[in-house]
């Protein structure tokens, strides 16, 4: 035997350890979930993937990678997504929720600027699917069906792609070009474009179920409609949808010095700010206040600080006109009661509160229909289209999402829905029953260990000032510092992901917990572990958890 | 007198797994983890002088200890002295230079091992003395001994013990000693740089690490890192060094936390939280934290 060093009797390295993991009752595993960003993003975006890249590796080119899995037009969602996910995000319990919105704008502008390809998933098939409308809905479903192999041909009703992004939404939130180059790089994936082809008068319905293997209907919103008062019919009143297409078609539009809009939706905020850039004063006129609005917070507030005049309570009896043309408003007062069907207080006029507002325009931005013209199918109180959680529609192997499917909605849902229904198309064509797995369970605040995380400041965009908003048609936030975003990635928890903190590998008691072979996470030591829990209460975002011992 | 430590060196996390995996402490044990990032700090160069006690038994059975460096088994009240005599050897021999670390828990150090620490302490061996504080004697069941807290409940003091904790770091530092310290595991950063920053001083060295006992304390066992976090923050154990007679480096506590955090979690104080409200003792125990807090302005 050899000389033992420091006068040792036995060799300890020698020795055959006891087992001490018999002991155990519970074992600790490592659980990927679902974190709370992910699970109320529309699209389930893996945002916690895109920001620990961001925040490891500065590795812009893989986020986009990453993010383009599921979402096509990340530069769009960028800037004009009312971001869900912040509002789940559980960083909200502790300080402030990350700003994830100007990451994913940050990664998206980053994937126009590099000019990256969207990945194929497999080789071409020979399916072939049709989609009606380039809204978000239809180039999602698009983008996922041709991810898959799948021929698809897209029709479009009016002379250029995009739809409601393209005629809806203004270029000072969304510049024409950011949208142009999404959706050309969707197109490079294979798809065939077809515009000018409105679907039900141009070319019949039966003819795409004829020749295609799957159909889907992302028909949008698009008609606007107006409340029924007397004058509606006066040469210079619009509908918020019809107002909002001529500017960003580009045709000039002549509003006069005071524009009144009517309604208290997004496509009313548009309307009155695109009214605003237009050089008029202009008056949104709401029958309740401004809790009730179903436009997004961030909309209205911009609004306010553009200046536009918000008269709330305030409901429109008749338009009065001279000669063909409107020269007021006829309102009356409003006071809100008990709440109605839809849930939002009801409104009652307060009588002898007359007043007149001037208007050398009106805009009525009170609601939107779906244009059915020549497609007949079941719809839901005979206005939206009846569909079930799988994107399909009564007639067969028709599917549909978006806008005319949920009412009116963002974009993000509208590309929720055309990536869902991709998938359900795929299923459809290949004839699967039960394909689609059930979700993991969501992460809270709750299960995190918060001591582990340090405070720390919120990324804040900052708009230009309102001078020079107010000039024209640029947009309002200008370009983000990649690596402040970099920075604000960092405060990412990392909800249910392992980020390498090391914990569990230094707490345990029982050295039980061992690097992975591939050096990315850990991995526990069934021999030794006794099961104690330590490492799974330790662990900051939850991704050791502890399971009953087999 | 200190050898020069490169912070890099100092601050550098170590895991070598010196106390290797197979023992046989209590899951969640406290000390078996301290007494692995102590280990790990010292480095394999290093004789372990072990008192009798819970660290003594679960890691040396033959034929499989968990130490991976030389240990020498001592009776429950002369681990100081034997520690000493292994310097003293090593010293005559001319061997070395080699780190002498005598662990033992609370009653190893402060009852029963008392007089042969001090008489370490005094003459002056080159030794690091490593107490594992669990506030109580666990390895025999539960028995109370004088770093047991005001208010504890234990098996020879059924309704509570009833008087103050042994303030023993200040002892060690009275016999005017280098370098006296107190360290939890749950900071191990912090722990394993005071085990490092102690070998590197010449002379008798004083370490108090809080070793939170699942069993004797009565939390389960995947609090035990929770525990140390609550003892530092409620200011019941003050983390600092005592360097050449002066306080320093003590811990600032974030953000203070109430005495009831940190007893309602323990068993073993349970009786102070009868359904009529806290028991008088929890008053005195805000007390003690609060004199800790002045004390060492934490």
């Amino acid at each position: 035997m050899d000389k033992l060093p420091l006068g040792l009797v036995q060799d300890l390295y020698q020795v055959v350890p006891y087992k001490t993991g018999s002991w155990r009752t519970m074992m600790p595993v490592n659980l990927m979930q679902i974190p709370p960003c992910t699970h109320s993003c529309p699209i389930h975006n893996d945002i916690r993937g895109f920001l620990r890249v961001l925040a490891e590796k500065q590795d812009y080119e893989e986020a986009w990678h990453i993010l383009t899995r599921t979402n096509p037009l990340p530069a769009t969602c960028g800037r004009v997504c009312p971001h869900p996910c912040e509002g789940g995000c559980n960083r909200r319990d502790f300080d402030y929720p990350l700003a994830i919105n100007c990451a994913e704008r940050a990664v998206g502008d980053f994937g126009l600027e590099k000019h990256l390809e969207h990945r194929k998933l497999i080789a071409k098939r020979k399916e072939r699917v049709a989609v009606v409308g380039s809204g978000p809905a239809g180039l999602s479903c698009a983008f996922h069906l041709a991810k898959r192999g799948f021929q698809v041909k897209i029709f479009e009703a009016k002379s250029e792609p995009g739809g409601m992004m393209r005629y809806g939404i203004p270029a000072y939130r969304l510049p024409k070009e950011v949208m142009n180059r999404e959706i050309e790089a969707i197109l490079r994936l294979g798809i065939e474009l077809e515009c000018n082809a409105k679907v039900g008068v141009n070319i019949p319905m039966d003819q795409l179920t004829q020749f295609y293997d799957a159909v889907f209907l992302g028909l949008g919103a698009q008609l606007g409609v107006p409340i029924n008062v007397p004058g509606q019919d006066a040469s210079n009143v619009y509908t918020g949808v019809d107002f909002l297409a001529a500017v960003n078609r580009g045709k000039p539009v002549e509003v006069g010095k005071d524009v009144v809009v009517i309604g208290g939706g997004n496509t009313a905020m548009d309307s009155a700010r695109v009214a605003k850039r237009l050089g008029a004063n202009v008056c949104v006129v709401y029958r309740r206040t401004r809790v009730e609005m179903p436009a997004i917070t961030a909309e209205i507030d911009e609004a306010l600080e553009e200046r536009i005049m918000f008269r709330y309570h305030t409901n429109p009896v008749k338009i009065l006109t001279e000669g063909g043309r409107v020269v007021g408003l006829w309102c009356v007062q409003m006071e809100l009661k008990e709440p109605d069907a839809s849930g939002r207080a009801r409104p009652v006029p307060i009588p002898g509160s007359e007043s007149v507002i001037p208007a050398d325009t009106v805009i009525m931005a009170t609601g939107q229909a779906v244009d059915y013209d020549g497609i007949e199918l079941q719809k839901i109180d005979n206005q939206w289209i009846s569909a079930n959680d799988l994107q399909m529609t009564s007639l067969h192997k028709v599917f549909a999402g978006g806008d005319a499917v949920t009412g009116l909605e963002t974009v993000s849902m509208a590309i929720g829905q055309g990536m869902r229904a991709a998938g359900a198309i795929e299923d459809f064509i290949e004839g699967h029953v039960e394909s689609r797995m059930a979700p993991p369970p969501v992460i809270y605040s709750k299960d995190l260990n918060m001591y582990y995380y340090h405070k720390g400041k919120r990324f804040q965009k900052e708009a230009l000032p309102v001078h020079l908003r107010l000039k024209g048609f640029s947009e309002i936030y200008p370009a983000f510092d990649p690596q402040e975003i970099a920075r604000e990635a960092e405060r990412c928890f990392s909800c249910g992901l392992c980020f390498n903190c090391g914990n569990c590998y230094m707490y345990c008691p029982d050295n039980a917990v061992k690097p992975s072979v591939a050096g990315s996470t850990y991995e526990f030591d069934a021999d030794f572990c006794k099961g104690c829990g330590l490492c799974a209460k330790e662990c900051p975002c939850h991704y050791i958890q502890m399971t009953l011992e087999k | 007198m200190m050898r020069a430590l490169a912070s890099e060196d100092l601050y550098r996390v170590e895991k070598k797994d010196l106390f290797a995996s197979g023992h046989r402490a209590c899951g969640g044990c406290g000390q078996a983890l301290a007494a692995r990032l102590v280990a790990d700090a010292a480095g394999e160069n290093t004789i372990a002088c072990l008192a009798t006690g819970c660290l003594e038994i679960f890691s040396t059975p033959y034929p499989d200890p968990t130490w991976r460096i030389p240990f020498v088994h001592s009776l429950f009240e002369n681990v100081a002295a034997v520690a000493s005599g292994v310097e003293a050897a090593y010293r005559i021999l001319k061997k070395g230079p080699v780190n002498i670390i005598a662990m033992a828990g609370d009653g190893g150090t402060a009852d029963i091992g008392l007089q042969s620490l001090s008489g370490m302490l005094e003459r002056g061996h080159n030794a690091l003395y490593v107490c594992y504080d669990n506030e109580a004697y666990m390895n025999t069941g539960v028995q109370r001994s004088s770093f047991t807290p005001l208010g504890a409940r234990t098996t020879t003091t059924p309704t509570g013990n009833t008087t103050r904790k042994k303030n023993l770091p200040q002892i060690a530092a009275d016999h005017g000693i280098p370098y006296v310290a107190t360290a939890t595991p749950d900071d191990f950063r912090d722990l394993q740089r005071k085990v490092k920053t102690a070998l590197a001083v010449e002379g008798p060295k004083y370490l108090h690490i809080l070793a939170p006992c699942p069993l004797g304390w009565g939390h389960p066992g995947e609090l035990t890192i929770q525990m140390c976090r609550l003892a530092k923050d409620t200011g019941l154990f003050p983390i600092f060094e005592i360097i050449g007679g002066q306080v320093t480096n003590v811990r600032k506590i974030p953000v203070k936390l109430p005495v009831e955090e940190y007893l309602k979690v323990q068993a073993r104080f349970r009786h102070l939280f009868p359904k009529s409200g806290p028991a008088p003792e929890v008053a005195e125990i805000q007390e003690i934290a609060n004199l800790n807090i002045e004390r060492f302005n934490l």
